[in-house]
């Protein structure tokens, strides 16, 4: 009974903090996604089902489409890189591991908007990379790479990639590496081991990485708004713009709520995807 | 009414055209800057002195707008001569300061300087209080030619700031011919080399105007006429962006660009051989002014920051800052000549209009529009 | 014995410059004459000297510390407690809650800010500092949350069980076996929330009041009107502390251990 009463206590402030600022702005959310908006500002409680409506005009559904797959091409991309650097990260020896943390988190401490910039500086028509190829005569005219497709993923994967490491590198960190050598001594080859034995044993690292980096590149509008050159429309740029210049409250709401009913459902299916019914709790 | 605006409109560009590269006062790397703003702000300072009488002011002044509105000198300048701390906060878009607004009911801030199509809400819904023109004593300052907007067709609520008037820049030698009007910016020639603003209203309403339309029609068949049309500009953008827009044209990333006054400014101030276009179809314009929150806390303060930034030695330190066109007559004699006559819309260009808001139907209209425009041009 | 291969290092390495790039780019960029930025205009430290007057700037800079480390730390007491206490139980609730703790990171950012508009509102909360923690110490839980959690669902049980069999009380089973096991999930939890706490620009600018400006609001908004050398400057300038605090802290670290 005592120990039940340590636990309960332990819980309260998630739980309160929970319902206070997580449950009721989402209630709010869902009831303003039913209502009109109002003249200049604000809602008029009309009951509508237009907001919804509007979402299945061609116009919206390619955003969502759009999103969605600049998501998931960019999420493959940060597993891609992200994967093997917080797996072998995991294997250095403790001052470099430390050292190395400290080196991805460094960057994170200058504001992202700086970093987009750096890397417009960089890539832009004349800018660094232009002026060392057309330096070394590699090429001879500016190239033309941002405010491109290419562009706006390269610049979702630069933000959101470290955390894909961090959290592979903290799955790989605790892992048992007695496992490892165990199978290794049974026979089998590296890749078997590694497939068998470590893949599975850093699945809840890699599946929290997914989840920090799939969810908020469907939202990171200013990213395509930069890279992209405004031309590249994601959910994230619609709602803001329906928030702000549209001054479309319920709408923008409507767009917020199914957005998020897709990223439940996109957990859901990577949950049962890769069985990891290990982090039940996780998500 | 758009003959009265288009006279309007050519003559204060003739009469005050000015610009500054938004900071003109923190290149202090030019000592005589330097010397003139400080020269400036000492005289300002005396001339308050005899004038005013304002009552005894304290407290602070919540001031809300965006980043870079007012050089340091002219805030440090009220602070030292009223005492009255200044706390100085941003917003991003017209719509969220009008959503604090609506969510404070007025209170927390002020003053606020926002433009023109906003205020006109604001006062809608009854967030904006009257002046308190005993307080204002520079009002006459104010040229006429920027009151009785639709915004405040009285004048009772605001005091304009500046007013801006988005043009083409373009580099000659890269584009290859002269860029007289909007409709010329369809040439196939600027294939990708287009960078525009993102303001919806603008960027449709070019392509009304080489349709001979208004920028403020509220016929759905002609906005949509207008949105084809402009479809066909879309292989020629290379971007959209409101932000630091001149830097693509300064950098080479783009050879024209459809500009907002303050960034034909700074990129003049960089590449001084860039070629301006004012488009013989007709302006659109827009005008900043100050307005003070229904339930301000301390309105006193911002009635006597308003009456502080109307003086014309202050005002052409302000209008050289921000670089936006002058809207205080007192204070042309004041902005440096260079400047003053850059910018001025040449006799040829005699139609201009004022950016107004339109019915809900053809706002939404313009918005999706937008959005297909958006996506077509990538 | 195992062979050392080299390729693990090339690629660490490798990715490692590749995502400093922008930032040195940055820090060069920082000492360019032209204001510009796409134009070399020569050595100069004039943004430098414009950064040093800026008053609204160190006080920005203060107030984002300030609500940083506040929020943080209650979201490090929060999302840890709470981690492990859901982590002893099963209960659909649990589930349920774990879930919608996390969900901050899937609402978009700007909704969020604006529902916090109207929610802190609705309370009679004036806005500003106050406001600002709450809402900042929302989105920051989910990081330890998840952070924590996911350490927890590895960790080796028996150790904790052997404590209690050996009869230590809950909190000190909780103190001396199982929290020095998080410590390192913890850290990386604050780490990624300060990070994003000192970088909030969209839910900021909605819940923050007259009185309390933020860096990054500030580095937004000045971006936007185009004064990006200043701003460069103070990102050099910050990371330059950055790094100086870790060397610092490494170098008090050795010399404890020396002692």
């Amino acid at each position: 009974m005592k120990r039940k009463k340590w636990i309960i206590a332990t819980m309260l402030p998630i739980y309160l903090f929970t319902i206070l600022f997580v449950i009721c702005p989402m209630i709010y959310m869902v009831v303003l996604s039913f209502m009109s908006r109002a003249e200049v500002w604000g809602v008029v409680s009309v009951f509508t089902l237009d907001n919804y409506r509007k979402i299945l005009e061609p116009l919206y559904l390619n955003t969502f489409r759009e999103s969605l797959q600049l998501a998931f091409t960019s999420t493959a991309v940060i597993i891609l890189i992200g994967y093997p650097f917080g797996y072998y990260m995991g294997q250095l020896n403790e001052k470099w591991k430390k050292r190395m943390m400290l080196l991805i988190m460094i960057p994170f401490w200058t504001s992202s908007l700086i970093r987009l910039y750096g890397w417009i500086i960089m890539f832009r028509s004349n800018g660094v990379l232009d002026m060392v190829l057309m330096g070394l005569g590699i090429t001879e005219k500016p190239l033309k790479l941002l405010y491109s497709y290419p562009a706006v993923a390269t610049g979702m994967v630069y933000a959101l990639l470290p955390f894909m490491i961090l959290s592979v590198y903290s799955s790989v960190e605790k892992m048992d590496w007695n496992l490892v050598e165990a199978a290794r001594d049974l026979g089998a080859s590296g890749m078997k081991a590694f497939w068998t034995v470590t893949f599975p044993l850093t699945l809840p690292g890699l599946f929290s990485g997914i989840i920090l980096t799939f969810i908020p590149s469907m939202g990171l509008f200013f990213i395509a708004d930069i890279l992209g050159g405004n031309k590249i429309v994601l959910v994230g740029s619609v709602i803001q713009e329906q928030l702000t210049k549209g001054r479309n409250l319920p709408f923008a709401a409507a767009l917020s709520v199914i957005l998020m009913v897709l990223t439940s459902l996109l957990i859901r299916l990577y949950r049962k995807l890769f069985h990891t019914k290990e982090i039940e709790g996780l998500v | 009414m758009k003959k009265l605006l288009a006279t309007l409109l050519t003559t204060t560009l003739a009469v005050t055209m000015i610009t500054g590269c938004g900071n003109s006062a923190d290149n202090s790397t030019s000592p005589a800057t330097e010397t003139e703003t400080t020269q400036a702000a000492d005289t300002a300072e005396t001339t308050t002195e005899e004038t005013a009488q304002a009552p005894a002011l304290s407290g602070e002044l919540n001031l809300y707008t965006w980043d870079g509105m007012f050089p340091q000198e002219v805030l440090d300048g009220f602070e030292q001569q009223t005492g009255v701390k200044i706390n100085y906060s941003n917003f991003d878009y017209d719509e969220d300061m009008l959503a604090k607004l609506e969510e404070t009911e007025g209170g927390d801030y002020d003053l606020v300087i926002a433009d023109d199509y906003i205020i006109e809400l604001a006062i809608k819904e009854g967030l904006v209080q009257k002046l308190n023109k005993d307080q204002i004593t520079n009002f006459g300052n104010i040229n006429s030619l920027y009151q009785g907007q639709f915004y405040d067709t009285t004048d009772e609520y605001t005091v304009p700031y500046g007013a801006g008037i988005p043009l083409i820049v373009y580099d000659k030698d890269a584009v290859g011919f002269e860029i007289k009007s909007y409709a010329d910016l369809w040439n196939p020639a600027l294939e990708g080399n287009l960078a525009v603003i993102g303001n919806y209203r603008v960027i449709d309403g070019i392509a009304l105007k080489t349709l001979g339309e208004s920028f403020n029609t509220e016929d759905l068949d002609t906005i949509q006429k207008a949105g084809d049309k402009l479809m066909e500009l879309a292989p020629n953008i290379r971007l959209i962006s409101d932000s630091n827009t001149q830097d693509y044209i300064v950098s080479g990333e783009v050879t024209a660009a459809f500009l907002y006054t303050s960034q034909v400014n700074a990129a003049l101030d960089a590449n001084p051989d860039l070629s301006v276009c004012y488009p013989s179809e007709g302006l659109g314009f827009g005008i900043m002014a100050g307005f003070i929150p229904s339930q301000a806390p301390n309105a006193d303060a911002a009635n006597a920051f308003l009456n502080y930034i109307l003086q014309p030695e202050v005002s052409a330190q302000c209008t050289e800052y921000i670089g936006y066109y002058s809207t205080n007559k007192a204070a042309d004699e004041y902005i440096a000549p260079e400047k003053k006559d850059r910018l001025v819309v040449p006799d040829s260009v005699t139609e201009g209009e004022i950016i107004q808001n339109i019915s809900q139907e053809a706002e939404d209209l313009h918005a999706e529009i937008w959005k297909k425009f958006q996506t077509a041009c990538n | 014995m195992k062979k050392k291969r080299k390729f693990p290092y090339i690629y660490i390495g490798l990715v490692t410059i590749l995502m400093y790039i922008p930032i040195i780019v940055t820090v060069v960029y920082s000492f360019n004459a032209s204001k510009i930025s796409s134009v070399w205009g020569g050595f100069s430290l004039t943004w430098y000297e414009a950064l040093w007057k800026d008053r609204e700037i160190k006080e920005a800079l203060w107030n984002s510390i300030v609500l940083a480390l506040s929020s943080c730390t209650l979201a490090v007491f929060i999302g840890t407690l709470g981690a492990v206490g859901m982590s002893k139980t099963t209960s659909k609730f649990n589930d349920l809650i774990s879930y919608l703790a996390t969900l901050p990171l899937m609402i978009p950012e700007i909704i969020l800010g604006m529902v916090f508009l109207a929610l802190f509102s609705a309370m009679g909360l004036p806005f500003g500092m106050p406001t600002l923690i709450l809402a900042h110490t929302t989105f920051c839980i989910p990081y330890l949350f998840i952070m924590v959690s996911a350490r927890l669902i590895g960790m080796d049980k028996s150790l904790e069980e052997a404590a209690r069999d050996l009869g230590a009380t809950q909190v000190r089973t909780f103190f001396d076996i199982i929290l020095p096991q998080l410590v390192p999930a913890i850290l990386s939890g604050v780490l990624l929330s300060f990070a994003m706490s000192f970088d909030d620009v969209v839910i900021s600018i909605f819940v923050t009041g007259p009185k309390v400006n933020l860096l990054p609001i500030k580095i937004y908004t000045k971006l936007k009107t185009g004064i990006t050398p200043e701003i460069n400057a103070l990102a050099t300038i910050m990371l330059a502390v950055t790094i100086l605090f870790v060397l610092l802290s490494r170098l008090i670290g050795r010399k404890s251990a020396n002692q």
